[in-house]
């Protein structure tokens, strides 16, 4: 129903250009931000299901999200504001609101400030900025780094974060660093809940310490950054196993997960180019009793181009390699996931957009264990060892 | 025939000099344009891009200011590219990536300098850009400062000072400071003694007077220091 509104009234904006304005007001003598955005998007694949909607038959369009916030500056140094952000993507999200984020910010100095709350948390060019569909030339970030259905492992934190730009001149660029910890926890709308509750099991939380940190350094070289970015996480993962004779919780403790995450980012006039590179080390179990690692290597380089001034046409590949004590005969397509894509954007004007993207993928990563958009409950017949998905879509923000 | 040559040859000339007119015309020149609560009467170029990009809310002196920015125009082309090093889409994403994540807001955006210029004058702290040939009322025009070295305004062709024999020979030496202002097009327009020995400030500006700096968008003020070391 939500959906069906959500386009409705998508295609309503587009189609009459009803203005958009963000709404700038006044409360206890305070200007009041307010902003949003919301996306439509429509996805076919030629085999498997992908991304937990039924996507191989006709298609699906259970592909929407939508979030707003509000947020004002106290003093020149002081502001909050917060972020409702909800979604629905096939089996996850199912339109459950969540506060995506929430804060009180003070910059001391531009080289140090403090922020407190719920606050996404900066992993790589765009842990912060994934959900944020208008600022990126694809429609799907590269999965193998940020896989949309387990955006909630890594994307906020409640806790706090020290940041600043320290500049260093023209000779030698700026840096940028942001230092956080917090608590953090996985939806029970997620893909890690989808997973195990899609295994006859009862998700209950995954949840425990998150903190690490990220060093950005824009070069003088004019438009080129780089940077690295490190993130540790100790989880708690508590389920609930129905047996015949009756519920059993079961706990366990990872010892100490963690990503080691190195980019680069150059922007010549209309030309964008990127690439990641990311080790994850994930602990599943409980230690000394039934522990196991997930160890993956995930790397990307992307491109996009502005043809024209409301045109970008992009490609990007997308490498996933996962490595966990899997059988020696496994199927075709396991522990990989290699994903070949060629985009375009067309900016309607300063408010919409519409993408159509073409996804080539080798490979399904491990779908048992570590999900990257592929789920055997989706695909009861077996997986095949390639897709290939045509995605549609359209967003507005303002 | 011949004719017909002649003609093509004419077109292709005036159509190869169409994008540099159209180029010419787009650039404009900026000039930085302030509230009057403003104290400041100078901006450098790290402040102004400091405040754009909403990393900090006060100038140097202290002064509160709250950027202003245009949807679009030469005026605002020319500044995002020569003073933000960025272009209209990268600096509306720029805005945007601090809006939805929480960690800045997006700008006062208006549509047109007499707006700008409008919005500016009746608001405190407010600074915003306008095309350098507007006269805009109710509102201080902020001179650029690019400090010698940080490459706002790259110096071409320098001219080493005259050091005077008399004081030289009397061991008289010293480092005078001056201000530079420079013209759009990158002459010397004005040099003024902040401090120092005069008669050596005297022979450091007769110098200055015939360097030749980068040209740009706007008029800028450098701050210059140079030594007058009677050993060397």
């Amino acid at each position: 129903m939500h959906r069906r509104m959500i386009g409705v009234m998508f295609v309503c904006l587009c189609v009459f250009q009803i203005p958009l304005l963000a709404q700038d007001f006044k409360l206890f003598d305070r200007n009041i931000q307010i902003h949003g955005f919301a996306t439509q998007g429509f996805v076919h694949t030629n085999d498997n299901n992908w991304l937990t909607m039924y996507t191989s038959n006709f298609g699906s369009g259970e592909f929407s999200d939508f979030g707003a916030n509000a947020s004002t500056q106290i003093t020149d140094k002081f502001r909050i504001g917060a972020q409702l952000y909800d979604r629905n993507l096939g089996g996850i999200g199912r339109w459950y609101p969540s506060l995506d984020w929430a804060f009180a910010q003070y910059k001391f100095k531009p080289w140090f400030g403090i922020r407190g709350g719920r606050v996404k948390t900066v992993v790589g060019l765009y842990n912060d900025t994934q959900d944020l569909d208008f600022l990126h030339p694809f429609a799907l970030l590269p999965q193998s780094m940020y896989s949309i259905d387990v955006r909630d492992s890594t994307i906020a934190h409640d806790g706090g974060d020290l940041f600043g730009d320290i500049r260093l001149g023209s000779k030698y660029g700026s840096l940028s660093y942001t230092a956080y910890a917090g608590h953090r926890s996985n939806s029970p709308h997620g893909g890690v809940a989808y997973l195990i509750n899609s295994d006859g099991l009862v998700f209950k939380s995954l949840a425990g310490l998150q903190y690490g940190g990220d060093l950005r350094w824009q070069t003088p070289l004019k438009g080129l950054l780089i940077g690295a970015s490190r993130l540790n996480q100790l989880n708690t993962n508590s389920y609930v196993y129905n047996s015949p004779g009756g519920p059993i919780p079961i706990n366990s403790s990872d010892n100490a997960d963690w990503i080691n995450q190195f980019y680069g980012e150059y922007t010549w006039k209309k030309l964008l180019v990127d690439a990641e590179f990311r080790r994850s080390w994930d602990d599943t179990g409980t230690p000394g009793v039934n522990e196991s690692q997930i160890n993956v290597h995930a790397w990307y380089v992307a491109g996009a181009y502005r043809i024209i001034k409301r045109m970008q046409v992009g490609s990007y590949y997308s490498s996933y390699w996962v490595s966990f004590p899997i059988p020696n005969l496994v199927p075709a397509g396991t522990g990989h996931d290699y994903d070949k894509v060629v985009t375009g954007r067309i900016d309607i004007n300063r408010y919409f957009n519409l993408k159509i993207e073409g996804h080539f993928i080798d490979g399904y990563g491990y779908p048992a264990v570590s999900p990257i958009g592929f789920y055997m409950i989706n695909n009861p017949q077996g997986l095949k060892p390639n897709t290939n998905a045509l995605v549609v879509k359209g967003g507005f923000n303002f | 025939m011949k004719n017909a040559t002649k003609y093509l040859k004419i077109f292709i000339a005036t159509a190869s000099l169409v994008p540099l007119m159209v180029g010419a015309a787009n650039a404009g020149n900026v000039k930085i344009i302030a509230n009057p609560s403003v104290k400041a009467d100078s901006i450098s170029s790290a402040e102004l891009r400091s405040v754009f990009l909403e990393e900090s809310s006060s100038l140097r002196d202290g002064s509160h200011v709250e950027p202003v920015v245009s949807k679009g125009g030469g005026a605002h082309s020319a500044f995002v590219r020569d003073y933000l090093g960025k272009t209209d889409s990268d600096l509306q994403n720029y805005y945007r990536t601090l809006v939805f994540t929480g960690k800045g807001a997006m700008p006062k955006t208006l549509s047109s300098d007499e707006e700008i210029a409008a919005y500016v004058a009746k608001t405190r702290g407010a600074i915003g850009y306008v095309s350098s040939e507007m006269s805009a009322e109710g509102v201080k025009t902020l001179a650029i400062l690019g400090m010698e070295n940080d490459g706002s305004r790259k110096l071409i062709t320098r001219v080493e000072p005259v050091y005077p024999s008399t004081l030289r020979t009397n061991h008289i030496g010293g480092t005078v400071r001056l201000k530079v202002t420079i013209a759009p097009n990158g002459g010397v327009e004005a040099v003024e003694l902040m401090g120092g020995n005069p008669v050596l400030g005297d022979a450091a500006a007769a110098a200055i007077r015939r360097w030749v700096y980068a040209p740009a968008p706007s008029k800028t003020v450098n701050e210059v220091t140079i030594p007058f070391d009677p050993n060397r």
